[in-house]
């Protein structure tokens, strides 16, 4: 438990301290910024033409919102192995690697701690993307919980971007080979949705809609949690930072 | 207190280490030598758990290195070839990180990391990152984090390199200090370190122990050779005959006027025969003691293309 916190704590202080996170950061805001001024802009433009609502009001939820942390997300599939990069492969380049392998700590502790270090930047990510609806809340009225519930969905897949941007950085001593490789194993995921679309037989399209990511993160956005959500983004997530702990493992038994 | 059993490290076909084997005691300091390539860092790094040997067992304090590892590690302070150094940190907080690793008690962290500063003179820049200083102060850092925990064992992969003569002799005198306290092995190129600080040293050539022996000379125990010039030919059987009739005395060569004489050494042998030889027909001209410096030792040992049997000489 201490060693993850030491771990956790200084890998998460190297991070946030380093020029890369800044421009990450600039990047992603810059990004979010420029769309949430376009889909407000467009949002109002929709509310305030009658023909198009077709009677009532449109939903400040489900027209902006959910298209807004559905933007952050895809963002998000490149921003964050660019930040968990050097979480292990620079370890191994600058042979600090010996020291973790070598001190009385796990692979579990090891992969556990720079899991959490990585996570922790990821919040603070999307700390900054809570600016826009606390902006419009002092504009127009929604709804915090449904929001929050869309967050939670958000949290958990950046979760299981860390793990698998995570995994990238442990398999390469390279840090550019690793985001390319963290990019890729985020955009599988992503496309494995499409394997719903060809599968046949109702049991094998029920499966890959459960495993698909994409339709499990929208159900979150709706606003809806449910147990079998949750269950799938933390075994997953679970799951790779095992794979991870394996690769750490390996590397003493070469 | 450390103790190595036939251990193999095979790369594919090439064997870095060869059903090594050796023992150190506790407290004791040895001096770990080889050419480079010889499989002293490798064997260092098995000792550390920081990589499993092909066969073969490695024991730290009784207990097995792959069996205990969390154990046996705490029990360790290592310092690789290259330090585990992270550029970013600053000297103070790396060697606190160095702590919390190796669980060292939270009441005590200051006073350990203090002790390793002052032991590596790094107070002056603990305040600094890691990447502003230069190479020697680096290394300097390199040793403090294996000292912090204040390990039972101390295994140090050329602690020496890099630094200046003033830190060098540093470093000899703090090992001293530890002696008796903490186990300590080190592997050096330098070898009249070896010679100032250690009380064995193991010399490995391609995989395999070489020589295994130890620098403190027990009392008149250790062979000496001495080379003298004689006066005139003539004298020289006579001479030799007497020689070789002495107890300590255990070969006799000679070169023309030349002899050199291997012999038990005791400063009442060497009065003895340099008497012997002066009195006799032969004549005395020079008389000198050699002695087969450790450097000697290890080009005569590792040079040769066929290696020698791993065992006590």
């Amino acid at each position: 438990m201490r060693a993850i916190k030491a771990i956790a704590w200084k890998d998460f202080k190297t991070i946030v301290f380093s020029p890369t996170f800044f421009i990450i950061a600039f990047l992603c805001s810059a990004i979010w910024g420029s769309n949430f001024m376009r889909a407000v802009i467009q949002f109002a433009y929709q509310s305030s033409n009658p023909m198009q609502l077709g009677g009532g009001n449109l939903n400040l939820h489900y027209n902006l919102f959910v298209s807004l942390v559905s933007f952050v997300n895809i963002i998000f599939i490149f921003a964050i192995p660019a930040i968990t990069m050097k979480l292990i492969s620079e370890e191994k380049k600058q042979k600090s690697y010996d020291l973790l392998l070598t001190s009385p700590i796990t692979s579990t502790d090891i992969a556990v701690g720079k899991f959490v270090a990585g996570f922790g930047v990821s919040l603070l990510l999307i700390g900054i993307t809570l600016f826009y609806p606390m902006l419009l809340s002092f504009f127009a009225k929604f709804s915090w919980t449904v929001l929050l519930v869309a967050y939670a969905g958000l949290v958990l897949v950046t979760a299981l971007y860390v793990a698998l941007g995570l995994l990238a950085s442990s398999i390469t001593q390279s840090s550019v080979l690793s985001v390319i490789l963290g990019i890729v194993f985020n955009l599988i995921l992503w496309l494995m949705a499409q394997a719903a679309m060809s599968a046949k037989g109702s049991a094998a399209v029920e499966f890959f809609e459960y495993i698909s990511v994409p339709n499990q993160l929208y159900a979150f956005l709706k606003g809806t949690m449910s147990v079998g959500g949750l269950v799938f983004f933390l075994s997953v997530i679970i799951f790779f930072v095992f794979l991870t702990q394996r690769m750490i493992e390996a590397t003493r038994w070469r | 207190m450390i103790k190595v059993k036939n251990l193999t490290k095979v790369y594919g076909d090439r064997k870095a280490i060869d059903n090594l084997s050796f023992e150190i005691a506790k407290g004791e300091v040895v001096g770990f030598l080889g050419p480079n390539g010889a499989g002293k860092s490798t064997t260092m790094k098995i000792i550390t758990g920081f990589m499993a040997p092909t066969s073969g067992e490695a024991m730290i304090g009784g207990e097995d290195v792959f069996e205990n590892p969390v154990a046996v590690k705490k029990k360790i302070g290592y310092l690789p070839e290259a330090p585990p150094l992270y550029p970013e940190m600053k000297v103070k907080d790396y060697l606190k990180f160095v702590a919390e690793l190796k669980s060292v008690p939270a009441d005590k962290i200051k006073e350990y990391i203090d002790y390793a500063l002052s032991a590596t003179q790094l107070n002056e820049v603990a305040h600094r990152r890691i990447e502003n200083l230069s190479k020697g102060f680096r290394q300097r850092v390199g040793i403090a984090q294996a000292l912090v925990s204040q390990p039972e064992v101390l295994i140090l992969d050329e602690p020496t390199v890099g630094l200046d003569p003033n830190q060098v002799a540093e470093i000899r005198s703090l090992i001293n200090s530890l002696k008796g306290k903490h186990t300590i092995i080190f592997s050096t190129h330098i070898l009249s370190e070896v010679q100032a600080t250690c009380e064995r040293y193991i010399i490995i050539n391609e995989g395999k122990i070489i020589s295994h022996k130890s620098l403190v000379s027990e009392a008149g125990a250790s062979q000496k050779v001495i080379k003298t010039l004689c006066f005139n030919e003539s004298g020289m059987n006579g001479l030799v005959a007497k020689l070789n009739s002495l107890k300590f005395v255990n070969s006799v060569k000679v070169n023309g006027k030349e002899l050199i004489i291997s012999f038990e050494g005791e400063s009442s042998h060497i009065a003895e025969l340099s008497k012997v030889i002066a009195t006799s027909e032969a004549g005395l001209v020079s008389f000198s003691i050699e002695q087969d410096s450790l450097e000697d030792v290890f080009i005569k040992l590792t040079s040769k293309k066929e290696s020698k049997d791993g065992g006590n000489q």
